[in-house]
């Protein structure tokens, strides 16, 4: 008998840019806040979880697996395992597509997985001339020594700390940060500095608007920030109300200050958020009375160009929609990451280009024109934030809400992933 | 032949005795053990081997001390003097064996227990919890009387070891060790090794017969224990322990007088000093009322709150609805003892205040270092919440901390019992509204229960259980059973108004406005009450922390429930149209600090209310007994009339710990009973006709008196 792998429900945090009202927030506590809302919502027998995976890049030192941190604080019980995964940007979409794996495979019946991210708490780390003069005055024996090789302390090496979060938006391999493979891709596909501005502003009506129709209500859950708990952050912090071509155009590029088009308005922000999914076999969540939200029909990752990183979504949805024997015109809607501006408008044109499909990906043409009502309809990255290892769940989420509450049928959630690679998920409404 | 209790195990060159009491859960010293004891000193005295190790066979206990039984029935110095005198010389004999003596102390060591291994050369005890090392004698109202005060200070120094008679405290293993109370703290799945170890080194002779004296480390401790520095000592203990008793208690005080006069003594001459001051507290009503607290409160442990052998329910999920200062205290207490808390309340803001209810508590804990940050955040993430019901059909009981307000609670108790699994347990936290009455709103009554906590919820410790008219065995077994599992003392009280302790506190709290009215001051009335008395606190500083608006709503209801007896003067309308209420607004009775620490009396009060200044013409007797009496004439209507709870102890159990009636007075009714039912009658009669019908005597109690009858026959 076949086995299907549906999306029970899902649920996320808040998103609020790193340095706002989350900043204090462990990632391990956004998880769990995100977790046991999940649990509570779907009354979910924790003992019939068979593991729980979690999307994270930063690693905090202190819970290296966080994956284990959040599912114990969420309220799994002990005997049941859970890890973590990385993929950079797609890292809560590994974790579903693990999880997908793992069910379809048999191996499993119910997975929970998501992500979680807070680029806030990214530390600061000693360069390597710090670090060499620590580990040398460990070595010192007596006093005398050490007081000498205090005197050996160069007050540089301290002042110039390693920044994690800005050495983990560089390409380890061309060298070439995140910014400036989007304005790479701009000049590339020819896009401009006001398609951009524009793209980012309807971006930010859009979220906008879908706060205040409620649309988020039901993917949202409240965080309460400790110890005063005078604040309780119950909506995503970053759509700005009257955003406009006219204020992002004030705004310097921030990338390549003389020929850039990239500036922080039409760029996402670096974020803090968690995102977490309950995934069943059909079969079980049927016969434990659920209503699921979707079905997975497919998925795929694909790899390119380091330095041409956001064409990734181009390379990964062809593959995911062969995977799920569909074409890209069934899509109803698409959530495409909004990493940037000029990044979604360029896999717009890659999409819609016959030569590109051609060329790069060997195809006998065009994948399709991408529907801009269909695309991102609540807002993305830009307005929302993009917390690195949490974005992919949210996607999925975002798609299934968004899906049901139109009645539609497909949809596909795609993005771009630091390193050169794409990924790609397609998902059937169960409720049509 | 009298119970098997100790055996001596032939290890070759040493021997273990084994300490098993047959036919108890705990190990503890009765006439018959320690005639056992005697005869095991007797035996080993006599023999070759080289060591001895005393191990206990219960598990979690080690010698939890003297029979308290025997204790209570002695009521003559002379049988005191008896047993003592045995006890000194079996100990003694113990601590003249030729050869060294090791403790392997592994669960609780008390009184008598921790008096004995006191005696020996050496101990060891583990890390296990439930290793506890101490002298909890003060607690009963006597005194160590095994050689405890004696053998203690020589040991561990005088500081350490006031620090433990006088408070009645004991110590985990690790505190133990610091102290030098025992020579090392190890893991308890090492201690036969570690004793092992001891025991080789015995018999090779690295290790002989010793006796340990504290040696004090640094220089300060070397003034203060010096023959110089004693002096500071005990004026500083003395100091502390009249703080904590208001000297109503004279356990601590004799046992800091035997400390003082047996240190530096001969061990016979300290030992008779000891058991003089034994003696004398021993037969004190202060001692039989604190040993019959302590049954009842053992009662309540054995006890399931019902009269059927029907079961409590498993409860690992609680819901708590209304997350304020009540509801996030109960969420705070559930969640500390590992209850998964669920709270709904109907904003964010308001569950935002019961996580910080929470967290506060445990915050205070973290800075005194009773609790690790990692423990901290373990418990707080058992607590989660919602706008909604989602996660209320995995609870196995909800408690309804929301509004007072009858209709409010029947509509919301009518909704959630439909998002909640069919057996959920539902319990209501009112303070005041009929349960029975509430019940309606759930359609099976018999899950629905009154559990009434009281404020603040983390320091109060009594529960009233209460039982509405359909209530259930099993719903109130398992009330009961949760109530002891959060570590609180309940007592399982009938429906009625203001159930058992409010009913009972109320009259006093309106007898306080009409000993306003009659010139009394705030001041002496709650001095009265509380320096000669005993209360934890005056009438006024109550109805302060009450609420002064709660406190004259609820009288306003009682008066409506219970007739016309109930009477409120006339000052609570001027009060209720004042701005004062109370700590809450830091207007009230009494002035209160930025931080709502209370200070000294508001005097601006007596004009605001109208009247002139106090010149507190009532006598100390009259202002007392016009309270407390018609709190003893309430009791017996709600008791022997409306039998409200079933027994007097219940009662006095209720009082003491729900509101801190004085424990040396062994409750209410065992205080009613020491004035005598008569006395009461004659003086509330008198009353009656000086001040009105609030002192109506109750029927059931001029019956008594008629009959020459108390409460406890």
């Amino acid at each position: 008998m076949s086995r299907n792998v549906v999306i029970v429900d899902g649920l996320r945090t808040p998103f609020a840019k790193a340095g706002t009202d989350l900043k204090d927030i462990h990632p391990a506590d956004l998880g769990e806040a995100a977790l046991k809302e999940l649990i509570a919502k779907t009354n979910l027998d924790t003992d019939s979880v068979d593991e729980v995976i979690v999307g994270n890049t930063g690693s905090p030192a202190d819970s290296v697996n966080i994956g284990r941190v959040v599912a114990l604080r969420g309220g799994i019980p002990l005997k049941t395992s859970a890890y973590t995964v990385h993929r950079n940007c797609a890292s809560a979409l590994e974790s579903v597509t693990s999880g997908y794996e793992k069910i379809m495979s048999g191996t499993m019946d119910c997975v929970l997985a998501g992500g979680t991210e807070s680029m806030s708490q990214l530390p600061l780390i000693y360069n390597k001339k710090a670090t060499q003069w620590f580990a040398e005055m460990m070595s010192k024996k007596t006093p005398l020594q050490k007081i000498k090789h205090l005197t050996k302390l160069k007050l540089s090496a301290l002042l110039n700390p390693r920044i994690a979060v800005m050495e983990g938006l560089t390409d380890p391999f061309v060298g070439i940060n995140m910014g400036k493979t989007a304005e790479i891709l701009a000049k590339e596909f020819g896009i401009s500095r006001l398609q951009q501005d524009e793209f980012a502003t309807t971006s930010h009506t859009r979220a906008v608007a879908a706060q205040e129709s409620g649309a988020f209500n039901d993917e949202i859950t409240p965080v309460f920030i400790p110890p005063k708990f005078k604040k309780v952050v119950h909506q995503d912090i970053g759509p700005r109300k009257g955003q406009s071509v006219e204020k992002l155009a004030k705004l310097r590029p921030f990338f390549d200050r003389k020929f850039g088009t990239i500036t922080v308005g039409n760029a996402c922000p670096i974020t803090d958020g968690a995102a977490m999914l309950l995934m069943m076999e059909e079969g079980k969540a049927k016969s434990l009375g659920y209503k699921p939200l979707a079905r997975i029909k497919g998925y795929a990752f694909a790899g390119l160009e380091p330095e041409r990183m956001g064409l990734g979504p181009v390379y990964s949805t062809p593959i995911a929609l062969k995977r799920a024997g569909l074409e890209f015109k069934d899509m109803d809607l698409i959530e495409l990451n909004e990493a940037f501006a000029a990044q979604v408008l360029a896999c717009n044109k890659a999409f819609a280009s016959d030569e590109f499909c051609q060329k790069k990906l060997g195809l006998s043409k065009a994948i399709g024109e991408v529907d801009p009502s269909k695309l991102n309809v609540n807002g993305g990255a830009i307005a929302l934030g993009h917390p690195v290892g949490t974005t992919g769940t949210r996607l999925v989420i975002t798609l299934a809400k968004a899906l049901k509450a139109q009645n539609k049928k497909y949809g596909l959630a795609t993005l771009c992933i630091g390193g050169g690679q794409g990924g790609a998920i397609v998902i059937e409404n169960m409720n049509v | 032949m009298s119970v098997k209790s100790m055996e001596i195990i032939d290890k070759g060159d040493y021997a273990v005795v084994e300490f098993d009491l047959q036919g108890e859960k705990v190990n503890k010293f009765s006439t018959p053990v320690m005639s056992r004891l005697k005869e095991v000193t007797a035996e080993l005295a006599k023999s070759n081997y080289k060591a001895v190790v005393v191990k206990s066979k219960k598990k979690k206990i080690y010698i939890a001390g003297a029979d308290i039984d025997e204790i209570k029935s002695i009521t003559e110095p002379t049988e005191f003097r008896k047993v003592l005198t045995e006890a000194h010389s079996i100990f003694n004999a113990w601590e003249d064996l030729p050869m060294p003596t090791v403790a392997a102390i592994d669960g609780a060591c008390l009184g008598g227990g921790c008096e004995f291994v006191i005696s020996f050369d050496y101990r060891i005890a583990t890390l296990d919890k439930s290793t506890r090392i101490g002298l909890p004698e003060v607690k009963l109202g006597i005194i160590p009387g095994f050689g405890g005060c004696v053998r203690l200070p020589r040991m561990i120094g005088l500081q350490s070891s006031l620090d433990i008679i006088l408070a009645g405290k004991s110590v985990d293993g690790k505190k133990a060790a610091k102290i030098g109370l025992v020579d090392e703290a190890v893991p308890k799945e090492i201690l036969d090794q570690r004793v092992e170890m001891m025991v080789n080194d015995i018999i090779a002779g690295k290790k002989g017969k010793r006796k340990k004296t504290y040696k004090a480390k640094k220089l300060p401790n070397k003034i203060l224990e010096s023959f110089l520095g004693r002096g500071i000592i005990f004026s500083q203990a003395r100091k502390a322990v009249m703080k904590n008793s208001k000297g109503f208690y004279p356990a601590p005080l004799k046992a800091l007088d035997v400390v003082k006069k047996a240190f530096g003594a001969s061990r016979d001459r300290a030992q008779k000093v000891e058991m003089d001051g034994f003696c004398e507290v021993a037969v004190s009503k202060e001692s039989k009322y604190l040993i019959d607290l302590f049954y009842l409160m053992e009662g309540v442990k054995k006890q399931t709150g019902v009269a059927s052998d029907v079961a409590s329910k498993t409860v690992k999920q609680v819901g708590v609805l209304g997350a304020g200062v009540m509801g996030g205290g109960i969420a705070q207490l559930a969640a500390d003892k590992n209850y998964f808390v669920r709270m709904k309340d109907i904003s964010n803001e308001a569950l935002a205040i019961g996580y910080k209810q929470a967290s506060d508590i445990w915050s205070k804990k973290l800075k005194r270092r009773r609790l690790t940050k990692h423990d901290f955040k373990k418990k707080m993430s058992l607590i989660s919440s919602s706008l909604d019901y989602s996660g209320f059909n995995k609870l196995d009981v909800v408690v309804e901390a929301i509004v007072e307000d009858m209709k409010i609670k029947k509509a919301v108790i009518s909704d959630m019992v439909q998002h909640c699994k069919d057996d959920a347990i539902i319990a209501t936290n009112t303070s005041s509204l009929s349960v029975t009455e509430m019940a309606e709103a759930h359609p099976n009554p018999k899950n629905f229960v009154g559990m009434h906590f009281f404020n603040p919820v983390h320091k109060m410790p009594l529960v009233e259980v209460i039982r509405g008219e359909h209530t259930s065995d099993e719903a109130t077994a398992t009330i009961f059973e949760l109530s002891k599992k959060m570590g609180k003392t309940p007592v399982v009280v009938k429906d009625g108004p203001g159930f058992l302790v409010n009913r009972l506190l109320l009259p006093w709290m309106a007898e306080a406005m009409f000993l306003l009215e009659d010139g009394m001051s705030i001041k002496t009335m709650d001095r009265y009450y509380t320096h000669t008395f005993g209360m934890p606190m005056g009438p006024c500083r109550l109805l302060d922390e009450v609420g002064l608006d709660t406190g004259i709503k609820v009288l306003k209801i009682f008066q409506d429930a219970l007739g016309e007896r109930v009477q409120v003067s006339k000052l609570a309308e001027n009060i209720k149209n004042s701005d004062r209420l109370g700590k809450k607004n830091k207007k009230g009775f009494y002035h209160y600090d930025e931080k709502g620490r209370d200070t000294e009396p508001d005097t601006s009060m007596y004009q605001e209310l109208g009247l002139p200044t106090p010149k507190d013409p009532l006598s100390k007797d009259e202002c007392i007994e016009r309270g407390i009496y018609q709190m003893i004439n309430e009791a017996a209507r709600a008791l022997l009339e409306d039998k409200i709870v079933e027994t007097p102890g219940e009662l006095d159990l209720a009082m003491i710990m729900g509101t801190g009636f004085p424990p040396f007075r062994g409750g209410l009714l065992k205080y009613a009973d020491s004035v005598g039912a008569k006395t009461i009658v004659e003086k509330l009669e008198g009353y009656q006709k000086k001040c009105g019908i609030r002192f109506t005597v109750a029927d059931s109690l001029r019956k008594m008196a008629d009959e020459g009858g108390k409460f406890y026959s």
